[in-house]
């Protein structure tokens, strides 16, 4: 909303200067955008007056002037062939930025200095109006009126010393949306009453009701319609106050009529609309609901298909305009316009709303009435909209008006209990001091039973409805800075809340393992978001088709930031990213809203050499060892579990080579080397490995408990042993921890040998078996009858050939 | 044998002026402490004198002993702490280094931030991304058609699911679960239906504040958060309180700091306002208590909400919010 300080001082005197002016409203709750001097635009700029003119010694089209501009005279170079003495003119000093340059029309500003023109010095330039950005004409320079004060600035001499709030208005507030209304707001601060002008009007003899009748159907959505009628109208452009005020508004002049609708709703926040009456058939309007699947075009010349239910203005055949939202073309004021037919009307708020959301166009009529606009600022809206329109373009006003309102809407009354304010506040306010606030904003407090306060509340405070309500008033009055802050030091442990994030843990555990933390958009393409098999989430409005589906794994985000890495020339990459998941899942157990399944997880992904290049030792690829070995490491760090991983083949999902991982005996996630297709796809080089873990299987161990440390020796012994390439190392493992029995405390793969020295189909596997008692040191005897076991289980139930124990 | 000892020991000190290598050293060591030594040579000898002189000429060999070890020793150690110049060591050769692992500017500021309120008490709490309406906005006091729900552009995945808007969501569900007194945080990603540029982004991440008990006031709110302000941005940094209007909180506030890049002189970062504004906050709306069973005559309450990719934003002078999702490891390791 743009407020000019000039309309202001129409409704309230004040002298704060416009940056305390803003300041002061800003801690009323106004927000300000910006402060803008209209006049800075022509700082260095003066009224000049031509004292002689002398052809240029060297340039047949150039003249040299003696100008006048107050306190000096200049000597300017000037081109222009209207130039003569004794003209006001304007001039511009040097340093001063001319804002269009006739050269180069679409331009930036230039500014002058002191220069020689063909050997003559010029001081300054005597602007035409295209280079002051006040019109077309470049041809000469702008002669202006010959009463103008020599050495005024020009920005007096025009009327543009004007300020322009620019102000963000809340929802709450449609009050805010007018001059009126901000007057009201300095009414405050300078402790004075704003006020609308009185408006007198000269009806005619001749009744309103002998041409034109209104019908509301639609009672609901339309509590209130008033209307007008001025006959013999002339329309053209407005004058040039209103204009200019219209435009420093932000506004478009049209013509007389429809710009004094758009000044009283600037002026008083009340929208208006203005019919041509002769386009009007059978000298009636109507207000009803539209007839589902109509098509009308409004006055901007669009077409639009009208929701069911959106109520209309119509006359005795048709619509005429969409109430509260825009006007149709049909019936707009055009300029052979007589007779005019003014519309105020109050409609229920939520049918705007509805109607210009399903229409998509907001304009500054909808956006009124969808916030709330006053019932009893009609008549003020319709009285003062005939008066200027019988002052600036003329005819007769017909008698009366026709105000269909058949149930008056009164103005609230809210209680409030002084005491109230305090518990909410924290302030000690006394009622007398509550009262006096709250008639400062001219809300009226009457003392009722018990000390509370019965207050009216003026109808244009659409937002003030309850006692809360009138708190925040006196909260905003009394002033946000001098409310006292305390704090209650009161630190209550007994919460059922924790202290520390699930995902917190995790963080920190991968960030001390050299993982770097990412954080990737949840929106992706349909094909990221496909590619693990899951249903994704689609979303029905999306910024684009790249991303409008939510992702069903933090892997494909992941493997975007591995490409794009790369694409700066880093390749070896170890990062994580812990975040939600979606899916469509009507099956899912715990699922919050609708068919959807959410599921916070942690991903990691590991692409290039395994550690740092060191001089010492050629660099090593990351295979998926090194992120089983990550994996089972955070695993057991965190939940104090062993995690197992089963092998498993599916041709969905997003890996090669799959270990499922399972942590407290349930599934966890998996790992595995991203398929090739999908790591072409992220245009990636290298082969990629990630796992995918849900965040709720890495809780935390449970009870932390001591176990006593052994007392007696472990003792170590390696076996070596030849097998079928083919046998996996797991089931051997299983084997040898079967065999041991409980003496076995640990058993660790140390060697695999695959190559010439072992016989053919075979491999090498060499193990260290831990063996160790809590009750005693074992002997020789009992290690060699563990190691015996073992061997005798290998080698019947694998074949193996025992190469040595050590 | 006495004099044997004497002898030694005298060979001993002159010998040992002269060693300057650390080769020389361990020659030295070999000659006189070696088990072929000649001390060693002189315990061989104890065999054969008279028991009676044995406890003494014993006491005197050992004593040598100890004394030339504590020769080696001494000059060992003192050809250690000169400079190596004979060494073949290059020191300046790298050293082996290991990937370190960073966390995320956003995370580490929800970090930072999470840690004061956690300090002043507060919990933590979390809600799903993927909200209905009826949490994200009607137990919030926005009603349907109202136009407060303009000031959230949202995406939509059903006709009452949505993506969140804000984290005021968990404040309903905590407060639908648990009875008073609560206080607790809520860190999570939101998301807006709007454009992708430098300054805006559609997904970014809120941390939301939430305090109701019976007696608190606007007044402990003011407090609460001054001391967040002041412990996150510095005890001299200047606040105030401007009037807003969310619809889920009255009355509500705007907090705005002095600008930490032009200490409120005005720049480019604060629009030449000096002011940043960083903090929504107000006194829990009766309407939201209404919806989720409180009793709103019993208790009082407060909220308050921050975005954190903006704070991180200014906090590191970053000046395009879309670095934060590229992860570029070039972006993330300067944090």
């Amino acid at each position: 909303m743009r407020i000019l300080q000039s309309w202001l001082h129409d409704y309230i005197s004040f002298s704060l200067p416009p940056e305390e002016l803003a300041e002061k409203l800003t801690m009323l709750g106004l927000e300000f955008e910006s402060v803008e001097r209209l006049g800075d635009k022509y700082r260095g700029f003066v009224v000049g007056k031509v004292l002689s003119c002398a052809p240029h010694p060297n340039a047949e089209k150039l003249t040299v002037c003696l100008v006048d501009v107050g306190r000096q005279t200049l000597q300017i170079v000037c081109g222009a062939p209207n130039v003569a003495a004794g003209q006001k003119v304007a001039v511009g000093l040097p340093g001063a930025s001319v804002p269009k340059n006739q050269h180069d029309p679409s331009g930036p500003p230039f500014v002058l200095s002191r220069v020689k023109i063909r050997g003559v010095e010029s001081a300054g330039m005597i602007c035409s109006e295209f280079e002051l950005d006040l019109g077309k004409d470049a041809a000469g320079i702008v002669v202006l009126d010959p009463r103008a004060k020599t050495g005024q600035s020009l920005s007096t001499h025009l009327g543009f010393d004007d300020v322009a709030y620019d102000v963000e208005i809340t929802p709450n507030r449609p009050d805010w949306l007018s001059h009126i209304g901000i007057a009201r707001e300095i009414g405050i601060l300078v402790k004075r009453k704003s006020r609308l002008p009185r408006v007198r009007l000269k009806e005619s003899g001749v009744p309103i009701s002998r041409f034109l009748s209104v019908r509301v159907e639609d009672k609901t959505n339309c509590p209130r319609f008033a209307a007008r009628m001025i006959r013999g109208v002339r329309i053209g452009p407005s004058p040039a106050w209103m204009q200019e005020r219209l435009r420093n508004a932000g506004l478009r002049p049209r013509n007389n009529v429809v710009d004094i609708t758009n000044y009283v709703m600037l002026e008083c926040g009340h929208p208006l609309h203005a019919f041509d009456y002769a386009l009007l058939r059978g000298r009636a309007i109507v207000v009803r609901q539209a007839a589902a699947g109509l098509r009308f075009t409004t006055l901007d010349g669009k077409e639009h298909a009208l929701p069911d239910g959106t109520v209309m203005v119509c006359d005795a055949d048709r619509e005429v305009s969409i109430a509260g939202v825009m006007g149709g073309a049909n019936s707009e004021i055009n300029d052979a316009t007589v007779d005019v037919v003014l519309e105020a009307a109050y409609w229920n708020p939520s049918s705007i709303r509805r109607t210009a959301k399903a229409l998509g166009i907001s304009t500054d009529a909808s956006q009124r009435f969808e916030r709330g606009a006053d019932p009893h600022a009609v008549h003020y809206a319709l009285e003062r909209s005939a008066s200027l329109v019988l002052e600036l373009a003329g005819g007769t006003l017909l008698k009366g008006k026709i105000d269909v309102y058949p149930k008056k809407i009164r103005e609230r009354v809210v209680s409030l209990r002084p005491a109230r304010v305090n518990a909410v506040l924290g302030t000690t306010l006394k009622p007398d001091r509550v009262a006096a606030y709250l008639r400062l904003l001219e809300i009226r407090p009457v003392r009722g039973k018990g000390g509370t306060l019965r207050c009216t509340v003026p109808s244009y405070r659409v937002d003030v409805q309850r006692e809360i309500d009138l708190i925040e008033e006196v909260a905003r009055v009394y002033g946000y800075d001098r409310i006292e802050p305390k704090t209650s030091a009161f630190v209550d442990f007994d919460q059922p809340f924790p202290r520390t994030r699930a995902a917190d843990g995790v963080r920190n555990a991968l960030v001390g393992a050299g993982f770097t933390e990412a954080i990737t958009i949840s929106m992706q393409d349909e094909g990221r978001a496909r590619s693990d098999g899951k249903q994704p989430v689609r979303i029905l409005n999306p910024l684009g088709q790249e991303m409008a589906f939510l992702r069903t794994s933090l892997v494909p985000g992941l493997l975007d930031v591995v490409q794009r890495n790369q694409s700066y020339g880093n390749f070896d990459l170890r990062f994580f990213e812990i975040g939600h998941v979606f899916r469509e899942d009507p099956e899912a157990p715990g699922r919050l809203i609708g068919d959807y399944a959410e599921e916070e997880r942690v991903a990691i992904i590991l692409a290039g050499n395994v550690a740092p290049r060191h001089w010492s030792q050629p660099p090593r690829k990351t295979d998926l060892f090194d992120l089983k070995g990550a994996v089972a490491d955070h695993v057991e760090k965190i939940t104090l579990d062993k995690c197992r991983f089963i092998s498993y083949s599916t041709s969905d999902g997003l890996t090669d080579n799959t270990l499922a991982i399972e942590i407290h005996g349930s599934y966890a996630g998996y790992l595995g080397q991203v398929k090739q297709s999908f790591v072409t796809r992220a245009g990636i080089e290298g082969e990629i490995f990630v796992a995918e873990v849900s965040l709720a299987s890495l809780k935390p161990g449970g009870e932390k408990k001591y176990e006593q440390l052994p007392r007696f020796p472990r003792v170590r012994r390696d076996i070596s042993t030849f097998v079928d390439v083919s046998v996996s190392v797991g089931s051997l493992e299983r084997a040898i921890v079967k065999a041991a029995g409980e003496l076995l405390v640990g058993v660790e793969l140390f060697d695999v040998y695959v190559g010439e020295k072992a016989p053919p189909g075979k491999k090498s596997l060499a193990f260290t078996l831990e063996l160790m008692s809590r009750q005693k040191t074992l002997t020789d005897a009992e290690i060699d009858a563990t190691v015996r076991e073992v061997v005798g289980a290998l080698e019947q139930e694998f074949g193996a050939l025992l190469r040595s124990v050590q | 044998m006495l004099q044997d000892i004497a002898q030694l020991r005298q060979q001993a000190e002159t010998e040992i002026a002269s060693v300057a290598t650390a080769e020389h050293v361990e020659a030295f060591r070999v000659k006189f402490l070696a088990r072929k030594g000649t001390i060693a040579a002189l315990f061989d000898a104890l065999k054969t004198v008279q028991p009676q002189d044995k406890p003494a000429l014993g006491k005197a060999l050992n004593e040598l002993r100890t004394y030339v070890q504590q020769l080696v020793d001494a000059k060992a150690s003192a050809l250690q702490t000169r400079p190596a110049a004979t060494s073949s060591l290059d020191l300046s050769l790298p050293g082996r280094r290991q990937y370190l692992g960073k966390k995320h500017p956003v995370t580490q500021t929800l970090d930072e931030i999470t840690s004061i309120f956690v300090s002043m008490g507060f919990g933590i709490a979390d809600g799903p991304e993927i909200e209905d309406d009826y949490h994200n906005f009607e137990a919030l006091n926005f009603p349907p058609d109202h136009p407060a729900r303009d000031m959230q552009d949202t995406f939509f995945v059903s006709r009452t699911a949505l993506l969140r808007t804000h984290t005021s969501p968990v404040q309903v569900r905590v407060m639908e679960q648990h009875q008073p007194p609560v206080r607790v945080i809520m860190p999570g990603k939101v998301y807006r239906n709007e454009a992708i540029n430098a300054r805006s982004y559609c997904m970014f991440h809120q941390i939301e504040g939430l305090c109701v008990d019976r007696g608190v006031t606007f007044s402990e709110l003011k407090g609460t958060l001054i001391a967040f302000i002041k412990k996150f941005y510095g005890s001299s940094t200047k606040y105030r309180f401007r009037p807003t209007f969310f619809p889920f909180t009255e009355p509500s506030a705007d907090i705005y700091i002095s600008c930490f890049i032009c200490s409120g002189k005005g720049c480019r970062i604060c629009k030449q306002a000096g002011w940043l504004e960083i903090l929504g906050c107000g006194m829990v709306d009766p309407n939201v208590f209404k919806s989720v069973g409180y009793d709103a005559e019993k208790y009082t309450g407060y909220a308050f909400g921050m975005g954190i990719d903006r704070i991180a934003l200014l906090r590191y002078g970053i000046d395009d919010i879309r670095l934060y999702f590229e992860n570029d490891v070039r972006f993330l390791n300067q944090f």
